[in-house]
């Protein structure tokens, strides 16, 4: 009897202690084949159409839906960054134009399948698009800037071929489909959750995810992970084979510090929003990859509402570019980390490009500021508030307290406001505030999709309240302008424009900081300014 | 079996005189909320493409489009059958988000007085015995240490120290390592739940998670409790029955545990409830820092963002909170002193 006992109490402790021993192998295995992605903000629905989506949830639809097309890389001073003229088929083997741009014939691939194991059909594809143009959701804004309207336009020709016919050739029209709405949907599975209210699934399909994408979402806890595993059978990326890593997980960490020191100690792969500060610092110990690119498709401006008295005045907003810091500026929000947009010099004072944004001539002089005053009739100078929201104090604080200062010098009295993000958001939409920061993003960067959405008409992303008739009509005209040298003279009219009125002032594009362990290969600054997880691999 | 009838039916009354004050909070809340600058709309319908028309939507879908009077009549009819509004936040019921982020913050809070008061009454006490000596100054001391460091800032030091420095402590993110699996839940108390599971590597990782947030929120509130402890020991020492005790030549230690402390307990147990209270609202920070999944960070991220349910839903939650430990001290206290039952 007791032989027997101490014979099994052998055994467990074999077994116990074989356990622990081979336990952390597993674990260090698996380890190596997770990416850890932490990040402030949190993943708040698998679907990126609902409104109030955030970066992060735009980041995994693009690793668990795929589109019918997405962009190329490219190369800008030696860092990969997304290309837009490049569009690469996605669910489609190919796509043609007809020549008279009318028309978009999509063959998709025959081996796709969803993630249930149902084969892609151009029947699914139609509803998806169908759902992005008629449901109320983000993508049908974002479509409309492609021409993309109506469920009319989609037609099923067969069950591997859709043809999308547009009222006029518009060059934002295929781009458009490769931005993070027109997600392809399982639809047979979708339409088993619809209900009549609901007819496009939209509360089913922001908690449950129907794609055929490179990763196969496992566990979503909004706020703070969600966890996701490769899907074997998924062919789409170069060269055709599934994802490098086999499980993804992405989680919250508010606190930047603790970001730091997880992507230090190793215990992450990956951030892309620490602070500048930090960055610097970690950048400097050498023992990471540093990944640093202007978001080239971004800007942060100082805006000026021009209804609003006295930068109604053209003289007053040009006075107050001529008295910003600049310099100062840059280095104390982002630590140098960014393009510039200003201190340019314009050889003949015209624009040298058409494109947009382009560095501005301007610079710090206090006497021209000065003279400026004097012209716009105010030489003693004016009382205002310069608000920020809080959600960018990191950057924003330290810039709001430079521009107070030397503004001052040329007697503008300035009440620094610190708004939380949502009454900024509101005031903004209510064109309230006359003298603030902010930032834009577009996704497809051109010079005229710029100038239409973010300085034309009485919507929410004119910050200035700009309401200039001749540059909404060559905006307008370069929308569809085809011959590229008349576009790229349409741009450099708008420019000059933007720089003779000084609607607002561009200041920089921040860059994107990745920080990432040394053994990360293939991160590409996408046009979501966040992270596509299906370049990724360990080196 | 009388006493124990008493002080049900004495629960049971102030359950009910306090439903008042939760209607009140209730309403006070919701007007609060709307009375704030910020529209939701605005702020949620801020995707890159998004237009007045996608405002309106959203608008719709909070049903703000409502008038205030229509949207109190709605708001308290949903709560009334228990649902709190859905989060634009994290897109999940309101109901659903509390349910499971609030055994997170219990854990922690609970965990943290637990420690808070095992170094607290002895401390307490030790500086009651020598008042005015160096053990006395040394305590406040510490106690004022403990409650002049914000908690960010301690708890920044202990990752520092722990996990970024010497590497003892598992990585401050969230209630168990990403890495490791989740027992089932029954209760949702991991602490708990491990056990259930039968599961002690998971348990002991939990524990261990649970360490660094539990010590910098125990800090925090050490010296109330210390300085309670101290102050009613020493009344309870200078009392008549404690010099009979002496008198009649009982043991040292039987004085201070058995009639001292026991005596002294009761406010302790109060200032207890309180502090817990006060706790699982105000470790916001600490929930920041340790990417903790508690209610506390939920709700302020939803006021940051005007996101109307979630930060009602947490007020409620608290008030409720509030009136349940206070019911549970009430009770308390009746079973220890049987003079309070007259209420």
């Amino acid at each position: 009897m007791y032989s027997v006992i101490s014979r099994h109490l052998i055994s467990a402790s074999a077994v116990l202690l074989s356990a622990t021993l081979i336990a952390p192998a597993a674990r260090a295995q698996s380890r190596a084949e997770t990416l850890r992605y932490v990040t402030a903000a949190t993943v708040n629905t698998l679907d990126p159409n609902i409104p109030g989506s955030t970066r992060e949830a735009f980041a995994l639809s693009m690793s668990s839906y795929d589109r019918l097309v997405s962009f190329g890389r490219k190369q800008l001073n030696g860092k990969w960054v997304f290309d837009l003229d490049t569009i690469n088929g996605e669910l489609a083997e190919s796509f043609s134009v007809s020549s008279d741009g009318l028309k978009i014939t999509f063959k998709l691939r025959p081996d796709a399948k969803f993630h249930d194991g149902s084969p892609v059909t151009a029947e699914d594809v139609k509803w998806s698009l169908d759902r992005c143009v008629t449901a109320p959701v983000l993508g049908k804004a974002q479509l409309l800037t492609g021409s993309l309207t109506s469920a009319d336009q989609f037609k099923v020709i067969d069950p591997l071929t859709l043809e999308v016919t547009l009222p006029r050739p518009d060059k934002l029209a295929l781009p458009n489909l490769a931005t993070v709405y027109p997600i392809i949907i399982n639809s047979k599975l979708a339409k088993s959750h619809a209900t009549p209210e609901d007819p496009w699934a939209l509360s089913w399909l922001k908690e449950n995810e129907a794609g055929s994408g490179a990763y196969i979402v496992e566990t979503f806890k909004p706020g703070e992970q969600a966890i996701a595993k490769r899907n074997e059978a998924w062919n789409r990326g170069s060269p055709d084979k599934p994802a490098s890593f086999k499980r993804l997980i992405i989680q919250s960490v508010p606190e930047p510090a603790t970001r730091a020191n997880l992507v230090e100690r190793g215990d992450a792969d990956l951030v892309i929003d620490l602070q500048a500060s930090d960055v610097q610092a970690l950048e400097a110990k050498g023992k990471l990859k540093v990944i640093s690119t202007p978001q080239y498709n971004a800007v942060t401006f100082i805006s000026m509402n021009n209804k609003i008295p006295p930068f109604d005045n053209v003289n007053v907003r040009r006075a107050v570019a001529a008295a910003l810091p600049y310099d100062d500026m840059f280095k104390a929000a982002l630590f140098g980390r960014g393009t510039p947009l200003f201190g340019a010099s314009w050889a003949d004072g015209t624009p040298p490009s058409g494109g947009y944004p382009i560095p501005q001539p301007v610079k710090l002089d206090l006497e021209k500021a000065r003279a400026y005053l004097k012209e716009a009739g105010v030489p003693e100078g004016f009382a205002t508030t310069f608000s920020f929201n809080v959600g960018q104090a990191a950057t924003a604080e330290p810039m709001a307290a430079l521009v107070k200062e030397s503004l001052e010098k040329i007697g503008i009295k300035v009440d620094i406001q610190k708004l939380p993000d949502a009454q900024m958001s509101t005031s903004i939409n209510e064109k309230k505030l006359p003298f603030f920061t902010e930032g834009i993003v577009a996704w497809l960067p051109s010079t005229d999709y710029f100038y239409r959405n973010f300085y034309t008409g009485n919507q929410r992303w004119n910050y200035s309240s700009t309401d200039n008739a001749e540059l909404e009509k060559i905006a307008q005209a370069a929308r569809f302008e085809a011959d590229k040298a008349k576009y790229e003279a349409e741009g450099k009219e708008l420019n000059a424009i933007h720089f003779e009125q000084m609607f607002q002032v561009p200041l920089w594009q921040p860059a994107q900081d990745a920080v990432m362990v040394a053994n990360l290969d293939g991160y590409v600054y996408q046009f979501t300014r966040q992270v596509d997880y299906r370049n990724l691999s360990r080196k | 079996m009388g006493t124990i009838g008493a002080t049900l039916i004495r629960a049971g009354r102030r359950f009910l005189s306090s439903l008042p004050a939760l209607f009140g909070v209730l309403v006070f809340t919701f007007l609060l909320m709307r009375v704030l600058p910020g529209d939701p709309a605005v702020f949620f319908a801020s995707g890159p493409s998004a237009g007045k028309e996608e405002i309106e939507v959203v608008r719709k879908q909070l049903g703000l489009d409502r008038s205030l009077p229509e949207q109190l009549g709605i708001y308290l009819y949903d709560v009334g059958r228990g649902n709190l509004g859905r989060s634009m936040m994290t897109g999940q019921p309101v109901a659903k988000d509390l349910q499971q982020r609030l055994p997170a913050s219990l854990e922690l809070t609970l965990t943290a007085l637990v420690i808070a008061l095992i170094a607290a009454v002895p401390l307490g006490v030790l500086a009651a015995l020598r008042p005015n000596s160096l053990i006395d100054h040394g305590v406040r001391l510490f106690c004022s240490l403990g409650v002049c460091v914000p908690t960010f800032v301690s708890g920044l030091l202990l990752i520092y120290v722990f996990y970024y420095l010497l590497g003892l402590a598992p990585d401050p993110t969230g209630r168990i390592d990403v890495f490791a699996s989740v027992p089932p839940a029954r209760t949702g108390f991991l602490m708990v739940d491990f056990l259930l599971a039968g599961d002690v590597e998971g348990w002991w990782a939990a524990a261990r998670q649970l360490m660094l947030p539990a010590f910098t929120m125990a800090l925090f509130v050490i010296a109330p409790l210390a300085r309670i402890t101290r102050a009613s020991m020493l009344v309870s020492l200078g009392s008549d029955f404690v010099r009979t005790a002496r008198s009649i030549g009982l043991s040292r230690w039987q004085i201070v545990v058995t009639y001292a402390l026991r005596n002294a307990i009761l406010p302790v147990i109060t200032i207890a409830g309180i502090v817990f209270s006060t706790m699982l609202g105000a470790n916001v920070l600490v929930e920041k820092v340790f990417s903790w999944p508690g209610v506390a960070s939920y709700a302020l991220d939803a006021l940051l963002v005007s996101d109307y349910a979630p930060v009602q839903g947490f007020v409620l939650l608290m008030a409720s909170i509030f009136v349940a430990v206070n019911l549970l001290v009430d009770v308390l206290y009746g079973i220890a002193d049987p003079r309070a039952t007259v209420a």
